[in-house]
């Protein structure tokens, strides 16, 4: 007998990073008996390795309970989200699953950056929200200024606020018991026109792709047809069923539930998070608002150190957008860097994740280059040209206007750290929008601020000139007109492809500096002067000059002594093996991010 | 390898026949992995070195002698030594008598050479007892070169004497500078005038002295180095060594620079000093023969030349490197765990660069270079088997055409512009 939508919760769990958003998700799956105490692996829902280690969600994850209330059974539906703002289009078609979501506060940290971030993008697809504050059993709780931060930053009622420990297990089952009562269960009708929604997929080497659904109309039975809207294409339902958290196949899924199909399709990237789910035919239902394709924001240059690992890399990257459908990589060629690709990312974070993966399952030495924003440019012949690779920069006749990627950035800080803040986005070109004080001693600042620079050291910076105690999160806005240039960075007269960077107008002649000074700290003298120049177009805005070896002679060389020097020179002789040539000047792969880290110029 | 013996040996391990089995097989392999037990086909079973038996005769002509023991470790010392620790001494003599058993039948010697640590530190007594210990495995041609170090506090009238009966030709001087502030920046536990009595005491008994002299000193000025030179240059001694600071990991000087507290005097500085060395001294009737090596005609250092012109040596003590060729054997360099190990009867082995005739012909390369004669391209084909050119001859050719080296077809040198920056073209030379 099928499940009435009145016996279902669907929610999310939503808080800032280190909150305690996973040992909460544990600690509800033991007290619902879904999983037992020793088979809980600490963090169970962030089961990738690297999830663990960072301590972040990465892949939203849905998991079924079961939870008797006042006599009745319920079907607890915790689907889990990411959290980063890199991920934020997941987030809200994970939100978009469910019709409440728990916000999950420190009882020490209180309401941060991510906190607001998260509970308005919850607040706006209309959730009911159940406000915990956790870790109230902390020696530095303080419990009563952050019930007053969420009365002012999110306008929610002290008293509605429950107050647990997920890691002592204080306040769980009222937790477990206002899931139940205050978030409103699922509409939907289950004899109606199919209609689900894709929220997450996952590759699994027997199955296949994983596609993640939630059932908004009608009933979804295995063997049944089905189509997604996005590519038009229809499937059989070889096997439907919900996470237990591991698979458990079922005969049909119902209006209101969550879980997942299984269609024989062998490639992640024909699932579409946001796609629509429904019968083959025109009977089928409408789309689904609000699908929004992948956007990558962040783009850098990957080379294998070797360049017959080329094959290599590309297997390696194939293999991580197998899993992972937002990553996107084409090939591109580099004077300085041979054969490589060009590779997309929803943000930084996005960026290290897959560079780490790609380390670990691997075993690649990679050059990276550092990474840059997507540009747009509105050429005088009237294109747009988007711009992954500032090598694509045409002429400067030829650019009618040059845009970037701007962020509306809030920033919660402790009062006394108001100044500092203000002062490096000041420097940082940004739009001074407002302050908001959330108590008598934190305060959020707004800004409108260029991606390029939030991507550049910002949150780094962020961290030092308040201590740790600052936290940032930021929404895209658009793009926007600026006056920006490609930097080019010359070594020994000749121009070096992989260290051009785009920046503003204003900024190209600290940037080019900086650059120049940082490089001649990362490239070793040679048996000839090296000079290290900036320049836009054909004007040098700044040089630096390597001297050449004077002395590098080994004093002692007896009896043992060769071995010894023997193996430093091999180890020389390794390093000098995996450097870049540019004429005759060795550049060492980690020079490549150097355009990044100009972080001691500026303050 | 016997595998049935392996095999049993595990089975019975727990007995004593097991164990005594299981040794002995250890040190059969280690025997054949090594090649020093036996003298003879250790040393002689290459016919492709022993082609050329004026330089290879069957076995090693020359021997070196590690002594760990100093007063005080000098701040910027990386060697094998022990400070301190003179308690240790008599298990070393042991250590050292045991290690002598691998040499089956004496050997002739024609350089003989204690280094250390300080192997002045042992005192007169403890000179003649090592000396003892050495003449029953190393004998001496009748006209050897035998070289002590020594500390310039150690040489006393006793020790002298000591040396001279013990059939000592040579003492080599760490007196590093003739300058109180030199001597203070690199931590040394004697002042000038200790190394103009000690030179004075050595001459006088008819010893060859070498002075070893330290230039690039944390604060030293180019003048410093300059009145060194003379100071040395008017001694009277018939060699010197002169060596720039090197900035070894692990040492005290090291973590002190890391700290900031210590800086290494500039780049360009060091190449003025060691350019300074090489006029002076040569102006002063020294000839220069290898990169810190000056000596007045007729006084180089045999021993050393041996190493260069890569014969084999034989050698013991903690980190001593013996050589047979084409395989480098280095004892472990822990001066505690290699007596330890050697009187415990086990292996004190602590590296092995083993090389193939490629690998033995390019190091001698390097080392050939080193040494202001240079290469020549028949000599060095008659001892590697090499071809000069096929080896390297378009990477010296790039070199000649960059002013690093001279070559007249017949000879290869590098140029005083090529020495200087030398470590920077053994990578082209070097395989892996």
């Amino acid at each position: 007998m099928p499940i009435d939508c009145r016996h279902i919760r669907n929610f999310s769990i939503i808080a800032h990073i280190d909150h305690g958003k996973s040992t909460l998700a544990d600690r509800l799956l033991e007290h619902t008996g879904t999983v037992e105490k020793r088979q809980l692996k600490e963090q169970m829902l962030d089961d990738m390795e690297l999830e663990r280690q960072r301590g972040i969600t990465i892949k939203a994850r849905a998991v079924r309970m079961e939870y008797r209330h006042e006599g009745e059974l319920y079907e607890l539906n915790l689907i889990d989200t990411p959290g980063h703002v890199d991920f934020h289009y997941e987030v809200s078609r994970s939100l978009a699953c469910c019709e409440g979501a728990v916000l999950l506060v420190d009882a020490f940290q209180g309401v941060e950056a991510q906190t607001m971030a998260n509970a308005y993008a919850a607040i706006n697809t209309d959730l009911t929200i159940v406000p915990v504050i956790n870790k109230i059993d902390l020696t530095y709780a303080r419990v009563d200024e952050v019930l007053v931060e969420m009365e002012q930053s999110l306008g929610i009622e002290p008293d509605d606020v429950i107050k647990a420990s997920a890691k002592a297990g204080i306040g769980i089952d009222t937790l477990l018991a206002a899931i139940v009562e205050r978030i409103p269960p699922p509409q939907g009708d289950p004899n109606a026109t199919l209609r689900a929604m894709v929220f997450d997929s996952h590759y699994d080497s027997y199955r296949g792709a994983i596609t993640y659904i939630r059932i908004l109309d009608g009933t979804v039975r295995k063997g049944q047809k089905i189509r997604f809207l996005r590519t038009g294409v229809s499937h059989e339902v070889i096997e439907l069923g919900q996470f237990v958290p591991q698979r458990r196949g079922c005969e049909e899924l119902v209006a209101g539930q969550v879980g997942y199909l299984v269609c024989n399709i062998k490639d992640v990237k024909q699932v579409h998070i946001g796609d629509t789910v429904t019968i083959p035919g025109d009977q089928g239902a409408a789309a689904l608002p609000g699908y929004k394709p992948p956007q990558r924001m962040v783009y850098c240059g990957l080379y294998p150190s070797e360049g017959e690992n080329f094959e290599e890399l590309r297997d390696a990257l194939e293999k991580l957008a197998i899993n992972d459908p937002s990553f996107e990589y084409a090939p591109e060629s580099s004077e300085a860097l041979g054969f490589g690709f060009r590779c997309g990312f929803l943000g930084l974070l996005h960026m290290e994740i897959i560079q780490q993966r790609l380390e670990k399952e691997s075993d690649l030495d990679l050059v990276q280059t550092a990474p840059n924003v997507t540009y747009q440019i509105l050429t005088t012949a009237g294109e747009t040209l988007e711009i992954t690779n500032p090598q694509d920069v045409p002429e400067s006749g030829e650019i009618e206007e040059f845009r970037q990627p701007i962020v509306r950035t809030n920033f919660i800080v402790p009062a006394e750290y108001i100044g500092p803040v203000m002062q490096l986005c000041t420097d940082r070109r940004a739009t001074y929008l407002k302050t908001e004080y959330l108590s008598p001693t934190r305060a959020v600042l707004s800004f409108d601020l260029p991606l390029a620079e939030v991507i550049y050291d910002l949150h780094d910076k962020l961290k030092s000139v308040t201590k740790g105690y600052g936290t940032m999160d930021y929404e895209m806005l658009g793009y926007f007109p600026a006056d920006l240039v490609r930097l080019d960075i010359l070594v020994g007269g000749k121009k070096v492809d992989a260290l051009s960077i785009i920046c503003d107008r204003r900024d190209a002649d600290r940037r080019g500096r900086a650059i120049v000074k940082k490089l001649r700290g990362e490239i070793d003298r040679h048996m000839f002067e090296v000079a290290l120049q900036a320049a836009i177009g054909t004007r040098i805005i700044a040089r630096e000059t390597i001297s050449a070896l004077r002395k590098n002679v080994t004093a002692k060389c007896y009896g043992g002594d060769i071995s010894r020097k023997k193996k430093l020179w091999a180890k020389q002789k390794e390093g000098k093996k995996r450097m870049k040539s540019i004429g005759s000047v060795d550049i060492p792969q980690k020079a490549f991010m150097a355009v990044l880290d100009t972080g001691t110029d500026r303050q | 390898m016997e595998p049935a013996l392996a095999a049993s040996g595990g089975m019975d391990a727990e007995s004593e026949a097991g164990i005594e089995r299981t040794q002995a097989w250890r040190a059969e392999v280690s025997v054949r992995r090594y090649g020093t037990g036996n003298p003879e086909p250790g040393w002689a079973s290459r016919p492709e070195l022993l082609a050329y038996s004026d330089f290879m005769p069957g076995s090693p002509r020359h021997a070196y002698v590690h002594v760990p023991f100093c007063r005080h470790r000098c701040g910027y010392c990386d060697f094998t030594l022990v400070a301190g620790r003179d308690d240790l001494i008599d298990r070393y003599f042991e250590a050292v008598a045991r290690e002598l058993e691998r040499v089956r039948q004496p050997l002739e010697t024609d350089t003989l050479y204690l280094g250390g640590g300080t192997p002045s530190h042992l005192g007169p007594d403890g000179l003649r007892r090592l000396f003892g210990l050495l003449s029953t495995k190393l004998g001496r041609a009748a006209d050897a070169e035998v070289t002590v170090e020594a500390n310039p506090l150690d040489v006393t009238a006793e020790f002298v004497a000591a040396a001279t009966e013990c059939g000592v030709t040579r003492v080599s001087l760490g007196g590093q500078s003739l300058d109180a502030a030199t001597l203070r920046a690199l931590d040394r536990d004697h002042v000038p005038a200790h190394v103009r009595a000690a030179v004075a005491r050595l001459l006088d008994a008819g010893l060859v002295v070498n002075l070893d002299l330290m230039t690039a000193a944390p604060g030293q000025a180019l003048a410093a180095v300059e009145a060194d030179l003379a100071a040395a240059v008017a001694l009277g001694v018939q060699h010197v060594s002169v060596y720039c600071l090197t900035w070894e990991q692990g040492t005290a000087f090291e973590t002190a620079r890391r700290r900031g507290d210590l800086r290494p005097v500039d780049e360009t500085l060091e190449g003025a000093m060691f350019e300074l060395a090489i006029d002076r001294l040569e102006a002063a009737g020294y000839e220069h023969y290898e990169v810190s090596n000056f000596g007045r005609p007729g006084y180089r250092c045999r021993h050393n030349e041996a190493y260069w012109d890569c014969r084999p040596w034989e050698a013991f003590g903690p980190g001593a490197a013996r050589f047979d060729g084409r395989t480098r054997i280095t004892n472990h360099r822990s001066a505690t765990t290699w007596i330890t190990k050697m009187l415990a009867g086990e292996d004190a082995t602590g590296d092995i660069d083993e090389m193939t005739a490629e690998q033995a012909a390019r190091e001698r390369l390097v080392v050939g270079l080193r040494r202001r004669a240079g290469i020549d391209r028949a000599v060095f084909l008659a001892a590697s088997g090499y071809e000069f050119n096929q080896l390297v001859g378009s990477t010296v050719a790039g070199w000649a055409a960059a002013g690093l080296a001279t070559d007249d077809g017949v000879t290869v040198r590098l140029t005083r512009a090529g020495l200087l920056v030398s470590d920077s073209l053994w990578a082209d030379v070097l395989t892996t």
